[in-house]
């Protein structure tokens, strides 16, 4: 469903297209200001808030999960709120809906908004072995986008084309720290360019472990997405923090700041803030 | 000489149901070593699955130490093949399994 970020993504490049480089200067101190997190004591952490997990249980696996995605770019700016409902099946395969509402504020045009591209999305288990206090886990998933937003008039409100993105994610969850990859390739229809999509996250909590869980964690993640055509690679580095209060109930907050991007200026992306909460209720 | 098999035959036989019995019938705290149990926020289905079996009166996760600390009814006998099987259902591992002389705190 994190891949769902990048499908978007996809989908508005063809409204208002590209990008906008950061200051190596914020990218550096970012990373500084994690690695002096890190270096405090930690204990196990949460699902990353950009990149899948392969962990389908607890609030992956039985709730709801929503986020708004306030989307900055230099020639327009949009708000992405999707709601995504994943059902276990069983504890190896899962199946999810996703729906966005979609917002899309041109510069120098009329704003337009409503349902965007519904997608549905399955998981499965490939792998798992779990240790004590830890699990090293690897799913293949299979998203379906159908092109529900309106794409008639401009600002289109979804990519008018199919979408099918095959993907895996695997991940190494310690008590003490996670690792995440999560790699897909989509494939779309009615002549739009095929996309690659990478992933990778760690993450690390703040507060000792218990359960019920009282959990404040922080994560760096790094975003990419090639696309086959002139456009190519882009990439974000995202640092994020996420709270768990409780059995049932996250919030989280994330950055995405674009550090490699191919859009021409003027349409480039300055910033994508995301932020969400995940509520079990199966 | 006949007689003394005999009796050594049934003593073996009672005894290997009794230790059966105390293997399969859970009773009173029961300690379940957990592998796999490594983050706090993909625990609630384990609590979940194990609160569904009959007889389990308290649940007590512990993430760090990679336990589930359960209390049984007294009344009930909880088969240690059926937490098991719940605990493969929550997506985790179970190793060992001990009936403990403390109740949960």
């Amino acid at each position: 469903m994190d891949n769902y970020f990048f499908c978007y993504h996809n989908n508005l490049y063809k409204l208002f297209d590209r990008l906008v480089m950061i200051k190596l200067k914020t990218i550096i101190q970012l990373l500084t200001l994690f690695s002096l997190l890190l270096s405090l004591k930690m204990t196990a952490q949460g699902p990353p808030i950009f990149t899948d997990t392969p962990i389908m249980l607890g609030l992956e696996g039985r709730g709801l999960r929503t986020f708004g995605n306030i989307i900055s770019r230099e020639n327009a700016n949009a708000y992405v709120q999707p709601i995504v409902v994943p059902y276990n099946i069983s504890n190896k395969w899962q199946v999810s809906l996703i729906a966005p509402f979609v917002s899309i504020s041109p510069g120098g045009a009329d704003s337009r908004s409503g349902l965007g591209d519904i997608e549905i999305s399955t998981k499965y288990q490939l792998y798992k072995k779990d240790g004590k206090g830890s699990t090293l886990r690897g799913l293949i998933r299979l998203d379906e986008t159908f092109p529900t937003g309106n794409s008639s008039r401009v600002p289109a409100l979804g990519s008018g084309a199919y979408q099918t993105t095959l993907s895996l994610v695997n991940g190494y969850v310690t008590t003490k720290y996670g690792i995440y990859s999560e790699f897909g390739y989509t494939i779309t229809s009615d002549g739009l360019p095929d996309n690659f999509t990478y992933n990778i996250a760690f993450g690390y909590p703040l507060l000792p472990q218990k359960y019920p869980p009282n959990q404040l964690n922080v994560f760096l993640e790094f975003n990419g997405n090639y696309v086959f055509d002139q456009v190519g690679n882009n990439l974000f580095v995202s640092p994020g923090i996420q709270y768990i209060a409780g059995r049932k109930l996250l919030f989280e907050s994330g950055i995405q700041i674009p550090v490699d991007d191919s859009a021409p200026v003027g349409q480039r992306t300055n910033y994508i803030l995301r932020i969400g909460t995940r509520i079990l209720i199966f | 000489m006949k007689k003394i098999f005999f009796i050594l035959t049934i003593a073996i036989a009672t005894l290997t149901a009794q230790a059966q019995e105390a293997q399969e019938n859970l009773k009173g705290t029961v300690k379940v070593e957990v592998d796999g149990l490594s983050c706090p926020f993909c625990a609630y289905g384990l609590e979940k699955n194990l609160k569904e079996v009959d007889g389990v009166e308290n649940i007590k996760i512990d993430v760090e130490n990679a336990y589930v600390l359960l209390t049984i009814s007294k009344d009930k006998a909880v088969k240690e093949e059926t937490i098991r099987q719940n605990i493969k259902d929550a997506g985790f591992t179970p190793k060992k399994i001990v009936m403990m002389p403390d109740k949960i705190s």
